[in-house]
């Protein structure tokens, strides 16, 4: 994979995995499935980044029973990581806008 | 021994150190990552792979680790604890990094010694200073004690210039530490790259 495309990835992962939370309540595999799915990045590193959003009081947990098997762990946003997601998808759509209308700008001088 | 006890057993040897509680916790997630894996049809093999290396991980969580000690508590130990973190990530240019910040340890550590020695031969001349004047010198006993109060003075803000810049250091070690997680593998082949 491209350098460059790692460090986008890296920078957004947070982002992405704010933005499933709000939407529902998840646990560890479904988010890293569903993240590796959408920007192909190792199912690992999502406990390693969950660890320190929990800690920065981003999301909080609960477990919840399951049939089978231990009691299976849940993430849920807080009110500060819903205030966090706001801000990043603010700052990212204006970044991502600002980029966008210079790439289009040289399209449209070199073609 | 299967794909499932051999990731373990490695994330398990590379969080050596953490404390009980915390191990216990991270190999709960990943145990559960294989359960989790297994209900859905995934070999443990296939979710082992799509895991990724469980001893770079490990580096990644001890170096988090260390890196919240030294931000809940500022002790010489959890200054130790980032320096080593981060030197455990093992980023490439850290080789190049190394060296310089052995030479800056070592000149703070020169300077501290100074501070402190400046600090306690100050204290120490100051008594004698008041009661005696030093044997041999050219001023009264005013000019003595002020000396000394100089050197105690200077000792003791080189000493703390030291403690502030050090306490600066590790803070940017933090910065550099995070920046340079990689918490992104090219998953199709679960290498792991900058």
């Amino acid at each position: 994979m491209d350098s460059n495309l790692v460090q986008f990835k890296k920078g957004v992962l947070e982002l992405c995995v704010l933005a499933l939370l709000a939407r529902s309540d998840s646990y560890g595999y479904d988010i890293a499935s569903r993240l590796s799915a959408a920007i192909d990045m190792g199912e690992g590193t999502i406990y390693p980044l969950m660890r320190r959003m929990q800690k920065d009081g981003l999301v909080s947990t609960y477990l919840v029973e399951s049939s089978s098997g231990p009691p299976r762990k849940y993430y849920r946003l807080t009110e500060g990581g819903r205030n966090n997601l706001n801000a990043q998808k603010a700052a990212w759509t204006d970044f991502t806008r600002a980029v966008a209308a210079i790439l289009d700008l040289d399209l449209e001088k070199t073609s | 021994m299967n794909e499932r006890d051999s990731f373990l057993r490695r994330l398990r040897s590379g969080l050596w150190g953490l404390p009980r509680p915390a191990i216990d916790d991270i190999i709960a997630d990943y145990e559960g990552h294989f359960d989790a894996g297994r209900a859905a049809g995934r070999s443990d093999a296939d979710v082992a792979t799509a895991l990724g290396d469980p001893s770079r991980l490990a580096r990644e969580l001890r170096a988090e680790a260390g890196l919240r000690r030294w931000e809940d508590e500022r002790s010489l130990a959890s200054a130790l604890g980032v320096i080593v973190g981060v030197i455990g990530l093992a980023a490439l240019d850290l080789f190049v990094i190394l060296p310089v910040l052995i030479g800056i340890v070592t000149t703070l550590f020169a300077f501290l010694l100074v501070g402190l020695v400046a600090c306690l031969g100050g204290g120490f001349a100051l008594p004698f200073a008041l009661v005696t004047n030093f044997p041999g010198f050219m001023g009264d006993r005013l000019q003595a004690a002020l000396l000394s109060l100089g050197v105690l003075g200077g000792g003791a803000s080189l000493t703390a210039f030291c403690v502030l810049f050090t306490i600066g250091l590790v803070n940017l070690l933090v910065r550099y530490g995070r920046a340079h997680y990689r918490l992104i593998t090219a998953g199709s082949n679960g290498r792991l790259r900058d």
